[in-house]
């Protein structure tokens, strides 16, 4: 993999490397997809994808309204400002 | 023999039962470093322990992450709320691979030890769950698979890991790797234990569109499948041990039977490409200010700010988003992605057609449980090459047991029993039937009465 | 110049798409839970009403409808995504290939699908403050080719998506989201999250001109993602978007592959159907009609019975004397018999209507006035007073001050009166 691609990758999943570890894992990276790579050849090309590994019956849910019991306790893991969860500046 | 939880639920418990098994499981932990969190209030039921990316609620669930360091959830894993409301008692969370990402149980702060001996590791990811069943004497701990997790660990630790096929147990509460991927399973001392508590936590769940009410059976099948290309990379010693295993199951009735089957090969790879995929996905949510760990300088602009929580992963997780993100981008996720959803079913094909008359055996790891020092020092690759042989079930979500079979210098060593969908019963027989014929070993008896 | 749109409308779901939270809660972070949070070991699980109403909408808009739907996670970082991914639709969603007519067009449809809101975000100088009530909200959206050329077409198009969308019981009052791609030249500009019809046309218009403008000089329009900002009418480049290669859709593997076949679309789309071929046969009520269908389900109800009963004119102005007397929610019996009043010449007072509303029987002599009687009147006033006569010829406003004078006597419509003037006047 080419640098400016590795690091368009970690700009994308917002992943931040130490320069020895970018080097590193670049390198076990690189390695890692030359792996995967051996299943080009897997003769599989008509096969439907696998969503899930068995069929998963198509359950859907009523159009109900049912509100969590506690809606305080899921803010608590988070600062909050007048009922509003803060986050970070856009 | 009855033994087990079931004898546990019979006998009068003396005066302080609970006191002292926190007080023992406590120094046990303080060696082996099973635990994330013991629960000092448990004072009644069969105790059961949590895999740490299962939520309990009110008690910090971090997956052995650093980047959910602090996430207290306000629920109850489905698996967990029915075992708490069908006599069981929560004792506490079990360590892991961070996120489940790894072979060894090595992958998090203060890593579990194995207790057939302390500088050996006891195999992820599920490496607090099996490491407790073999210290604890009356106790089930649930645990979750998404390559092997529950296989390799209870192989490593001397006991019953139990995976049942892909959606008979609700993953709602479960902290995902993969989901399409991922199972939650019982580790138990015993084939019974470990029915006793899945028939609690199995059944369809209106938290989780992919839990299925299918029918289990219990096929009991008198033939062996061994897969010549899963035995490639097996150790002489194992080998040699399984072989012995073999002519005892062929002197119990049982036929053996070697297949080739050159494709599976290439599930490792299908296997890494998917989870990683959708592991990539599902960490994507880890920003730093909802749950876990938070960054409190807001000013920042938000790319920064979710850059700075990030950092908090470890270096696998980054490993494998990095590699999950690269996977599924859209310039190449035909050749990745979508090839390895392909492949699934395509090896899920040949796996049923395989195993339909049979069970599919092997050993459950290529190796006996390797010392800490040897662990660490292997490539990411040569450590994911040791979940060669517990991927495949895991990648076609069929149901799979790994249980004891014979112990080699003081370690124990695992056989990995494999059936088709929902036959899930049929290894659970299995097992007992060979719990008849060997006697499991343990070098602690935490709780014993 | 090429136009497509990506228009968002929330679904009529009482609960968000995947959970039980209201879709509809006023106090900050009130109607939310752990799935639409985002939290870790929380699920999705599909509500079956958003499923019915996005196979109405894609219906309603000629989509074929995929026999099976699926859905797939669309990646990308912003506060306001709590998984900091989008479940959304691709392939596989509810509805392709459909089309919407406009006047002398066809705009074609490429995609109907179903998505999750993300949350409401206010931006404070140095923090952002989320309101997660919005988040999971089950939204729609319709994908349309660009084939919209001017911004005529754009206001028709949109003018008839309303109008569809209201009949698939879309609440068309509540906010619109459009994504706005728009070439002049060969560069294709995405104007994003633009709010409401008049925004669209706002930005439509500038950003007609703003592309000519750079052509016309010479200079490149660079193909990019802008936004549009309601104070200054105008648009702005905007912060760096993923594209495709970084969103990485994959299949979501939390939800099934969704049959659509058993899924019977509500029959308001047959109404609309119904109302479309009246205003096509009677070109001169098409606003009438329109208007009536596109803001009255009651109306259309009576459209659809009074067809059999009697002409398209008379129906139209039965409903309009209803609509204007707050009396839309009139039984279908009462309604066939002041059509049956009306085809007499029968015109009826308040009084009358209110008894049909209520069920009674009317009877004509007593509630209404036949046509002869109003002619009656209008002759009466008229030789009495010839000064308004005279003074008509000069001044057409005078006109109203008879049409005032006759209403005195009988408590009918003013229009009527007034269509009885013309003739009698001989307009």
């Amino acid at each position: 993999m080419e640098d400016d691609d590795f690091d368009r990758l970690l700009k994308t999943c917002r992943i931040k490397l130490e320069p020895g570890e970018r080097k590193r894992i670049k390198d076990e990276t690189t390695q890692i997809i030359a792996y995967f790579d051996t299943i080009r050849d897997a003769d599989c090309d008509n096969c439907l994808p696998s969503y899930q590994p068995i069929d998963v019956p198509a359950r859907t849910r009523p159009d109900k309204v049912e509100g969590f019991y506690d809606t305080g306790k899921l803010l608590g893991n988070s600062k909050i400002y007048r009922f509003y969860i803060v986050g970070p500046k856009i | 023999m009855i033994g087990g939880i079931e004898e546990f639920v019979d006998k009068e418990k003396p005066e302080g039962y609970y006191e002292r098994l926190i007080a023992e499981l406590e120094k046990v932990n303080s060696k082996l470093h099973i635990f994330s969190s013991i629960n000092r209030q448990i004072s009644s039921g069969i105790p059961f322990s949590v895999k740490d990316n299962i939520c309990v609620s009110g008690v910090e669930s971090t997956a052995s992450s650093a980047v959910l360091e602090g996430y207290v959830p306000p629920f109850d894993a489905t698996p967990v709320e029915r075992l708490k409301s069908n006599g069981f008692g929560f004792v506490g969370k079990t360590k892991m691979d961070e996120f489940g990402f790894g072979t060894f149980g090595i992958n998090c702060k203060d890593h579990p030890r194995n207790p057939f001996g302390d500088s050996y590791v006891t195999g992820g990811s599920s490496a607090g769950a099996a490491a407790a069943v073999s210290v604890m004497k009356y106790h089930i701990a649930v645990a979750e698979s998404t390559g092997g997790s529950i296989s390799c660990p209870a192989a490593f630790c001397g006991v019953v890991g139990f995976t049942p096929t892909y959606g008979l147990v609700s993953r709602y509460g479960l902290i995902d790797y993969a989901n399409s991927l991922d199972k939650i399973g019982i580790i138990g001392r015993s084939s019974r234990d470990v029915r006793y508590a899945f028939d609690i936590i199995k059944g369809s769940d209106s938290y989780d569109t992919t839990c299925v009410d299918h029918q289990i059976n219990g096929e009991n099948r008198k033939k062996l499948i061994i897969i010549d290309q899963l035995m490639a990379n097996v150790d002489q010693d194992i080998l040699s041990s399984f072989d012995k295993f073999i002519s005892k199951m062929q002197n119990l009735g049982y036929s053996v039977e070697h297949r080739s089957l050159p494709l599976i090969d290439k599930a490792l790879a299908a296997y890494y490409i998917i989870s990683m995929a959708e592991a990539s996905t599902n960490l994507a949510k880890y920003t730093g200010f909802k749950y876990g760990i938070r960054v409190n300088d807001f000013s920042k602009g938000y790319n920064e700010f979710f850059t700075e929580a990030r950092r908090n992963f470890g270096p696998e997780a980054k490993r494998r988003i990095i590699l999950g993100t690269f996977v599924r981008s859209a310039s190449v996720k035909s050749r990745y992605y979508e090839k390895a959803m392909r492949f699934r079913h395509m090896l899920i094909d040949a796996l049923n057609s395989i195993i339909k008359d049979g069970f599919l055996i092997s050993p459950t790891m290529p190796i006996k449980a390797p010392a800490i020092k040897e662990a660490e020092e292997l490539s990411p690759l040569k450590s994911y090459s040791m979940d060669s042989i517990t991927v495949p079930p895991n990648l076609a979500g069929l149901p799979h047991v790994s249980f004891p079979y014979d112990y080699i210098n003081g370690f124990p060593v695992g056989v990995q029993l494999v059936t088709s969908h929902f036959n899930d019963y049929a290894l659970l027989d299995f097992v007992q039937g060979w719990e008849e014929e060997f006697n499991y070993r343990f070098n602690y008896d935490v709780g014993a009465i | 110049m090429k136009i497509g749109l990506e228009v968002h409308v929330a679904l009529p779901t009482k609960s968000k798409l995947f959970c039980s939270c209201s879709s509809g809660a006023e106090e900050p972070n009130t109607a939310i839970c752990p799935t639409c949070l985002g939290f870790p070991g929380s699920r999705p699980m599909l509500n079956e009403e958003a499923l019915k109403r996005s196979v109405t909408i894609a219906k309603a808009v000629h989509c074929k409808v995929n026999e099976k739907t699926h859905f797939i996670r669309k990646v990308y970082f912003y506060p306001d995504l709590p998984k900091s991914y989008q479940i959304t639709q691709l392939e596989g969603a509810i509805g392709h290939c459909g089309y919407v007519d406009i006047e002398r067009k066809r705009i074609r449809i490429r995609r109907v699908q179903i998505e999750e809101d993300p949350a409401r975000i206010i931006h404070a100088d140095d923090y952002s403050l989320l309101d997660f009530n919005r988040s999971g909200v089950a939204l729609n959206e319709i994908v349309t080719e660009p084939d919209i050329e001017s911004e005529a077409e754009l206001r028709e198009f949109m003018s008839e998506l309303r109008s569809i969308l209201f009949y698939a019981g879309v609440d068309i009052d509540k906010e619109m989201k459009v994504d706005l791609n728009i070439s002049v030249g060969a560069e294709k500009v995405e104007i994003k999250n633009i709010t409401g019809i008049k925004n669209l046309v706002d930005a439509e218009r500038f950003e007609e001109k703003r592309q000519e403008e750079l052509i016309a000089s010479n200079k490149r329009v660079a193909t990019e993602t802008r936004s549009y900002s309601e104070e200054t009418m105008s648009t702005v480049p905007s912060r760096e978007k993923e594209t495709d290669e970084e969103y990485g859709f994959i299949y979501e593997p939390d939800l099934a592959v969704y049959p659509t076949n058993g899924i019977i679309p509500y029959a308001t789309v047959i109404a609309s159907e119904l109302a479309k071929q009246y205003s096509g046969k009677r070109k001169e009520t098409i606003k009438t009609i329109k208007e009536l269908v596109m803001f009255d389900r009651e109306a259309l109800k009576l459209i659809q019975y009074g067809a059999g009963q009697s002409n398209i004119e008379t129906v139209i102005n039965a409903i309009e004397v209803l609509k204007r007397r707050g009396k839309i929610r009139m039984p279908e019996k009462g309604f066939g018999k002041m059509l049956d009043l009306l085809d007499k010449g029968i015109v009826l007072d308040d009084d009358a209507i209110a008894a049909l509303n209520d069920g009674e029987d009317v009877e004509a002599e007593k509630h209404g006035v036949s046509t002869e009687e109003i002619d009656r009147e209008i002759l009466n006033v008229l030789s009495q007073r010839p000064d308004l006569v005279k003074e008509y010829k000069t001044n057409k406003k005078v006109f109203n001050s008879i049409v005032g004078i006759v209403i005195k006597k009988y408590k009918v419509s003013p229009k009527h009166v007034a269509e009885r003037l013309a003739l009698v006047l001989g307009e």
